[in-house]
């Protein structure tokens, strides 16, 4: 028998556990056609700010070893145009993924201004809260200011009732302070982690490469690290978490899986192969037929630790 | 000719990805090697000026661990496109050192192509591997029975792409310059761009060719359109990496809005 991928989170069943990342799915329509959406946990769009963004100069990305820098800068149609020409085709064509919304903001207000703008329309499930942008001023300002982000958590709360799951950035001494934050002041589940802040050098030109001089890293590189900043916020909270960073087979998703994430988000592995996020869970299939597990759920935070563990 | 913002071609069309295997590759000048591969879906769908992303899948790190955009340099029937590889970094001389038989990831085809108003007089401009369009489009365009001129520039004798495999893709050999005067004609490619008359302009190559070409274009009002380059991470206008700077100031992405755009649609530097 097939085993179980489906889940019951956020007070919907997700078919699978596999999402693809924001900023990596652009708004789902670009990947319609090359890769089978509709069967996948979901996706998260590109970040949405109250009013059009324009982003960094080039260059924006570059190849880092195993993986990339990039500084978008957080370029997007803006909450009016996303809502009227983007949305519009995530609600057409999506039955079984669920589409979670990025959102960004310079203030609690602009945030607030998104979640309330959007919150009538059809087509997505909740908000995904990005307080860990690394390559805009005051992109991580909410995400690593405890007092911040507690306003702005309990603010949105009192804005909607889908659920709200805020994106941490790993530049923190304890993301488990803050996942603990995002709980107690009303947040749905956590997606671990943003990228990493970094940097690189042409040596020729004595110039940093991306245009917006640092730039956040993601790829393989940042596995570890995201497996064990996922695992510290999950066992700080008892909302469901995200895991995010580096996934790019089966294996990598269920060392998120078993740290604690109930789903995961793939994200530099489909710039690599668009067919990455429907491969990782072919492969998260076929380990729980080879390991006997008959659900997905069963595996979930199911890391055995060693008694001297110190956590 | 239109300037603003051109739709992208994610609203008309969707790539193939799969796996080809590398028919040949073989070193054609310093550094510059033509790689055939295995891709009937590709070659039955490209148009002039298209790219693909060429990569190795997920389980290779190492450079290119993101794919690389290729201009489709040419299709045959058989179903084989060619790309022309100039070994730059890590990324591209691993593509270099392609054997016959190993498989590559494709995406493709990408991008808006050039696109030629019936009967025009066509001068392609193509410096350094900017050439590879023009290999494509020259040979097929000669075919529908337009007048392609095709002038290629490089810096030295030794680059030069090999000018009897161009002539045998695009059915006559290039006007050729190099800057040090040689092979072919002494000095800069554009420096051989005729513009008596009707004519259509085509180029492909570094950004300092194409601002040259784009500040001619102004001043005497031609119909220029340029594929151009930037560091890319999808191909297909997910993540908003691959951006240069429009008219109106505001990016264009180059993998669903370009790679060619008109020259007016492009924000250049006063030249």
């Amino acid at each position: 028998m097939a085993p179980q991928l489906r889940q019951s989170l956020f007070g919907v069943e997700f078919q699978a556990p596999v999402l693809l990342a924001s900023g990596t799915c652009g708004y789902g329509r670009e990947y319609a056609g090359l890769i089978p959406l509709d069967e996948l946990g979901g996706l998260v769009t590109k970040a949405v700010s109250v009013t059009p963004r324009s982003g960094n100069p080039p260059h924006r990305v570059a190849e880092t070893p195993g993986g990339m820098i990039n500084a978008i800068g957080l370029e997007n149609v803006g909450l009016e145009a996303f809502a009227s020409e983007k949305l519009p085709w995530l609600r057409d064509n999506l039955a079984r993924a669920h589409v979670f919304v990025n959102v960004v903001g310079r203030s609690v207000e602009e945030y607030a201004a998104v979640v309330s703008g959007l919150d009538g329309e059809e087509g997505f499930l909740g908000y995904e809260i990005n307080v860990s942008c690394p390559n805009v001023e005051g992109g991580t300002m909410f995400g690593t200011d405890e007092a911040a982000l507690a306003e702005l958590v309990g603010r949105l709360r009192r804005v909607t009732e889908r659920p709200v799951i805020v994106k941490l950035t790993p530049n923190v001494p304890d993301i488990g302070i803050y996942a603990r934050i995002c709980e107690e002041n009303g947040a749905d589940g956590l997606s671990t982690i943003n990228t990493f802040p970094g940097m690189l050098i042409d040596i020729h030109r004595r110039k940093p490469v991306i245009g917006n001089v640092t730039g956040g890293i993601s790829g393989p590189a940042i596995l570890p690290m995201g497996v064990y900043l996922t695992w510290r916020a999950a066992i700080s909270c008892s909302v469901p978490v995200i895991g995010i960073g580096g996934i790019r087979c089966g294996e990598d998703a269920l060392q998120y899986i078993l740290a604690g994430a109930h789903l995961v988000q793939v994200g530099t592995a489909s710039f690599v192969d668009p067919a990455a996020a429907a491969t990782v869970q072919e492969e998260i299939s076929s380990h729980l037929v080879e390991a006997g597990v008959g659900s997905l759920s069963e595996l979930v935070g199911g890391l055995r630790l060693p008694e001297h563990a110190p956590v | 000719m239109p300037s603003g913002t051109a739709p992208e071609t994610t609203d008309i069309l969707s790539p193939v990805r799969h796996r080809a295997e590398v028919v040949s590759n073989r070193q054609v000048a310093t550094d510059t090697w033509w790689l055939e591969l295995g891709s009937p879906e590709i070659a039955d769908r490209a148009e002039w000026g298209q790219f693909v992303m060429i990569g190795f899948g997920l389980d290779h790190l190492a450079p290119p661990f993101l794919p690389r955009p290729f201009s489709v340099g040419w299709r045959c029937e058989d179903g084989r496109i060619g790309l022309l590889v100039r070994a730059f970094g890590a990324g591209s001389r691993r593509l270099a050192a392609l054997r016959a038989g190993e498989r590559v990831l494709l995406l493709g085809p990408l991008g808006r192509p050039f696109r030629l108003e019936p009967g025009v007089r066509v001068a392609c401009v193509a410096g350094g591997v900017g050439l590879a369009p023009f290999l494509f489009l020259a040979g097929d365009a000669r075919c529908q029975g337009f007048d392609v001129d095709l002038l290629y520039g490089e810096l030295t004798a030794d680059k030069v792409f090999d000018v009897g495999l161009i002539e045998e893709l695009t059915g006559r050999p290039p006007i050729v310059w190099t800057e040090d005067g040689s092979l072919g004609r002494r000095g800069r490619v554009t420096d051989g761009l005729s513009t008596d008359g009707p004519v259509t302009v085509l180029a492909c190559g570094p950004m300092p060719m194409l601002q040259a070409l784009a500040g001619r274009a102004a001043r005497e009002g031609l119909d220029l359109q340029v594929s151009v380059e930037e560091h890319m991470g999808c191909g297909v206008g997910t993540c908003q990496g691959c951006v240069v700077q429009g008219a109106d100031g505001r990016w264009r992405k180059v993998c669903t809005q370009g790679a060619v755009f008109y020259a007016s649609e492009l924000k250049w530097p006063p030249s």
